[in-house]
């Protein structure tokens, strides 16, 4: 039990299985209908990402990787939930979407497929890198990515739009923990700043919509479009 | 030979004696979580005793369908356990009569009848309630069916004794993601085929809101005895196959010897406590879904399970 | 020192622009994005001479390429701020939110500044998200159901596309980990190009190119650009169409000389195919506007297109095209939004159906719109008439007919469409009526902008002075390598 090549794959299995669930809140993001619960499982899916982060450290013996864990552990699940409720009046997060712009299951189904893909895509990108930084990081990177940008095309309130942002980017980074370890920690630390202001911005974005236009359902705002060939004539006849 | 018989008989006889035990513990363990008194856990053998010595009465527009359901519905449970794992690791004499697909089949054998049973006597609840659960029914099948397949792709048999091996040797195995995701496909599929908020009320007395009691709502005096067996039985049997061949494969007797089994027993009672708490926890703090948004929690069952599947198929 | 000038002067503007009496704040933005001017003027001449200027190894320095485009955010920089002076103040907003918006325009040219003078990709990753950051509630700031809309487009889209470009240089990191390590910056990775494994380096460059491709407003990914670019006040509207798309497109273009050393990752071709994707889309979405602003942004994306093709035609002359088309577009495009600003000054309103015979009722916005309107969509005697010349002077020469004919094309449906605006607007007689006139008088601030803008836009149609063909010829060598 004590030999190392047991420790290893039992660290192995614990970061698919964080992969696994990871993948699982991605999808949970999508479908989610309450504001509040996507921010709840944002915060999960950047434990798992801190999880997978640390486990990847313990394995490849990288401190870069733990330091990436902490950050992690300290930015998203605590300051991203405090500045969003600092800035976002408490209403908001009770929001419910009661329709999206496909229903759920279909939904569900496409991000499946969307999952199922991104998995194909990054086939040939495990083959290119050498066997130690290969694993499940990669194409569960990828498709967090792929989900969040459909979260971002199917849903319509404002909380859950930037949850799905920020989801991107943490796919992002788990796909990226396993390629690039040896990032230097101060553009970790950079790029956490970095999403904080992001959070900040957006989220004065959001109380400004919802104090000037009154609902927060922004996916719905569609004033700003070319003009349709019907009302040409209408132009000409004025 | 005949120890194995023996044990087989008694795991039916473990069933049937204490799958009342478990239903009376899970009301009462809700009853307290909601702050009440609750009634004893022995509650469920006084009302089977009281049914079997009431009269029955039978609507004369009913056929013989509606007769032979209540047997039907207390022997399908009793056929699947003695496929599964309930006590011994190892596989007993009827073991390999039918696989886990099989044994689904079984089941579904079981609600196939008390469907039609519900049809049968032309109460205007009856055929609502069989409509709803043949929905639940047909959104929970594809989960089902994935389930078994990554199962089978994962350990290389659909036989119960065998899949359960392969959890349990390296330890590495068990927190395999496809694994784990399997456990918590298995257990939204647990609330759904034992009727369990947030699929629908067990405990609720609105027929137009029921799902699954609403089939069994014409059943008097012996019937109804055996159809509510049948039920906390089923239970009983799908928490085995959950508890003994995912979660836990362990604590089951491992040698042909009386005493192990007999040892296994409280073990196997234990374990469902365990998940009987885990149980309470879940429909204490949800809510019943409306009719339509049930699609949407079997959904994320279907999507769970392929997820499990995915990650097992590219090998991950 | 001067780059270390460079970036403090935005910082501490933005910072002095909070202080709370009455012209503190754009007499300080004035001041510094003068002296910003300066120093990136002599950034130029230095490095033209000398060579690369290097502040901190591999993290800060800057070379032909980026100083090109440092000397082109500081022009445009100053020339708006002074166009703020007049046009914020005619339309009196109030003090707290004129000192929010010259703080938030020091930030903005603080980040567009950072962009050429980072050397490593992940600083420059974010960096271009500290644009979109800043520049959002510009965008917002009329505080209109549109405007809103608009500024919120803008960031989903653009922290959308720099999410995936962040996956892209995580991916670029990885490649060039699998090529033997080096220092991560564009230099360093053009000498580890040729042992990188292609696969890594095609998805990394197309993830960068969809990612950043995002923010630089090409087609598929443009949809925000029109509705930010439009609804911003005209001063930010300079910056965002004529320097920040082409900071971030210069972002794109430091990445092909390390793809030049992968041939089977086919850059050229994504290149060429998003490039005239989006001048054909532009071009013929032009047709369609109600809004002039937003005629000027569809032309945005239609000569980030162009820049786009042109880099990916592979020769030298075609990256000297590339980045002279770049330096004329900043140029005419900022020219442009001034004379909108001056228009909507003007009229009051944004739709070009209730602006006509804008040249009697206000003949220096009038003129200035004619001129930006001829300029930008390639008329000569102006300086993107000569830009594109030469580009197309590249493409045939390199054999490149099918991609030129189209080219072509595109660009004289844009033409067609720019002019037809321009033209009914400037010229044509009103139907109903008299044309809505809010005031006569612009602001002296605004009419000197356009007469300084307008002039390099002639004369830099007439001839090119040669410390620019220097400049230019010493970052398409960058390009080149």
């Amino acid at each position: 039990m004590n030999d190392p090549q047991t420790t290893l794959s039992v660290l192995d299995s614990l970061n698919t299985l964080a992969g696994g669930l990871f993948l699982l809140t991605a999808f949970g993001i999508v479908t989610t209908r309450q504001a509040k619960a996507t921010l709840t499982l944002f915060i999960t899916q950047s434990l798992l990402l801190a999880a997978s982060a640390f486990l990847l450290g313990l394995r490849h013996g990288s401190w870069h990787l733990y330091g990436v864990a902490l950050v992690n552990v300290i930015a998203k699940p605590v300051l991203i939930p405090w500045i969003l409720r600092r800035t976002v009046h408490e209403e908001v997060y009770t929001r419910r979407e009661i329709d999206q712009v496909l229903n759920i299951p279909m939904s569900l189904l496409i991000a499946l497929a969307l999952a199922i893909l991104a998995y194909f895509l990054t086939v040939p990108l495990q083959r290119a890198v050498a066997v130690e930084f290969r694993g499940s990081n990669v194409p569960i990177g990828f498709a967090g990515l792929f989900l969040g940008a459909y979260t971002l095309a199917v849903r319509r309130e404002a909380v859950p739009l930037l949850i799905g942002l920020l989801a991107m980017e943490n796919g992002a980074f788990f796909a990226g923990i396993s390629l690039a370890r040896t990032l230097p920690l101060l553009v970790e630390l950079a790029i956490a700043t970095d999403g904080l202001i992001i959070v900040f911005i957006t989220a004065v974005l959001i109380r400004a919509v919802h104090q000037h236009i009154g609902t927060t359902e922004v996916g719905s705002l569609a004033q700003l479009k070319e003009q349709v060939a019907e009302e040409a004539p209408e132009e000409a006849v004025r | 030979m005949s120890q194995r018989i023996l044990f087989n008989l008694l795991q039916v006889l473990v069933v049937l004696v204490f799958a009342p035990l478990v239903a009376g513990v899970l009301n009462r363990l809700k009853e307290i979580v909601q702050s009440k008194r609750g009634p004893s856990v022995f509650q469920p053998y006084r009302d089977l005793w009281k049914l079997f010595h009431k009269d029955e009465v039978v609507s004369e527009e009913s056929s013989w369908i509606f007769r032979v359901t209540p047997y039907i519905a207390f022997v399908t449970p009793i056929f699947v356990t003695l496929l599964i794992p309930v006590l011994t690791s190892y596989p007993l004499f009827f073991a390999f009569m039918a696989d886990m697909v099989g044994g689904g089949f079984v089941l579904a054998l079981g609600g196939f009848f008390k469907a039609l049973a519900a049809v049968d006597t032309a109460n205007p609840y009856g055929p609502m309630g069989a409509s709803r659960t043949r929905m639940v029914g047909f959104l929970a099948e594809p989960v089902f069916i994935i389930v078994f397949f990554t199962v089978a792709f994962v350990a290389d048999s659909t036989i119960p004794y065998i899949v359960q091996k392969r959890w349990m040797s390296p330890p590495a195995n068990f927190l395999e993601p496809s694994h784990v995701l399997l456990m918590a496909a298995f257990v939204m599929l647990i609330l759904a085929e034992a009727g369990r908020i947030p699929v629908d009320s067990p405990s609720g007395h609105f027929e137009l809101a029921m799902i699954d009691e609403s089939k069994a709502l014409e059943y008097s005096g012996k019937s109804a005895a055996l159809m509510k067996w049948g039920g906390q039985m089923k239970l009983f049997v799908l928490l085995c196959i959950f508890l003994n061949v995912l979660v836990t494969p362990w604590g089951l007797a491992e040698k042909l010897v009386l005493g192990e089994v007999l040892l296994a027993i409280p073990l196997v009672l234990f374990k469902i406590l365990i998940f009987v708490l885990v149980l309470v926890v879940i429909e204490s703090s949800l809510a019943k879904l409306r009719l339509f948004r049930i699609s949407e929690f079997l959904g994320s069952a279907f999507i769970t399970s392929v997820a499990a599947m995915i990650m097992r198929l590219f090998a991950l | 020192m001067n780059v270390i000038l460079l970036l403090a002067l935005p910082l501490a503007a933005a910072v002095l622009s909070c202080l709370p009496w009455r012209r503190v704040a754009s007499c300080v933005t004035l001041a510094s994005s003068l002296a910003v001017l300066v120093a990136s003027v002599q950034l130029a001449g230095q490095v033209v001479s000398t060579g690369p200027v290097v502040v901190i190894p591999k993290w800060i320095a800057v070379d032909g390429l980026s100083v090109l485009v440092l000397l082109l955010i500081a022009f445009v920089g100053a020339t708006a701020a002074f166009f703020s002076w007049g046009y914020m103040s005619a339309n009196s907003h109030e003090p707290r939110r004129l000192r929010l918006y010259y703080a938030n325009y020091n930030l903005f040219i603080f980040s567009m500044l950072a962009i050429p003078v980072s050397m490593e990709p992940t600083l420059v990753w974010i960096v271009v998200e500290l644009t979109t950051v800043c520049s959002a509630l510009l965008v917002c700031f009329e505080n209109t159901r549109e405007a809103l809309e608009a500024a919120w487009k803008y960031v989903v889209l653009s922290l959308m596309g720099a999410a995936v470009a962040l996956l892209g240089f995580l991916v670029l990191f990885a490649a060039m980990q699998a090529a033997g390590g080096g220092t991560y910056t564009w230099d360093g990775l053009v000498a580890a190009a040729p042992t990188m494994p292609a696969v890594l380096l095609q998805t990394a460059f197309v993830l960068i190119l969809v990612g950043l491709g995002t923010k630089v407003g090409l087609v598929p990914m443009h949809t925000w650009l029109p509705d930010a670019h439009s609804q911003a006040p005209s001063p930010v509207c300079a910056l965002l169409s004529g320097v920040e798309t082409t900071a971030v497109l210069y972002v794109i273009l430091r990445l092909f000389p390390v793809l030049t050393a992968a041939p089977a990752a086919h850059a050229e071709v994504w290149a060429m195919v998003f490039g005239l994707v989006s001048v054909a889309v532009a071009a013929f979405l032009l047709l369609r506007v109600r809004d002039y602003k937003r005629m000027f942004a569809f032309s945005t994306v239609e000569h980030m297109g162009i820049i786009l093709l042109a880099a990916g035609l592979g020769t030298s002359s075609a990256h000297y095209g590339a980045l002279y088309q770049a330096l004329n577009h900043t140029l005419t495009k900022s020219f442009c939004f001034f004379a909108a600003g001056a228009t909507m000054l003007a009229v009051g309103t944004r739709e070009i159906a209730s602006v006509r015979g804008l040249i009697r009722t206000s003949p220096a916005a009038g003129a200035s719109l004619l001129i930006g309107g001829l300029a930008i969509a390639g008329a000569p005697p102006f300086a993107v008439f000569l830009s594109e010349f030469s580009i197309f002077k590249a493409g045939l020469a390199g054999g490149r007919y099918l991609a030129m004919g189209l080219l072509g094309l595109f660009v004289a449906v844009g033409f067609f469409g720019i002019m037809l605006h321009v033209n009914r607007m400037v010229f044509g007689q009103s139907e109903a009526g008299e044309t809505p006139t809010l005031r006569s008088r612009l602001p002296a601030s605004c009419v000197a902008t356009l007469c300084v803008a307008a002039l390099f836009v002639i004369v830099l149609g007439l001839y090119l002075p040669e410390p620019l063909h220097q400049l230019l010829l010493l970052g398409g060598t960058a390009l080149e390598r």
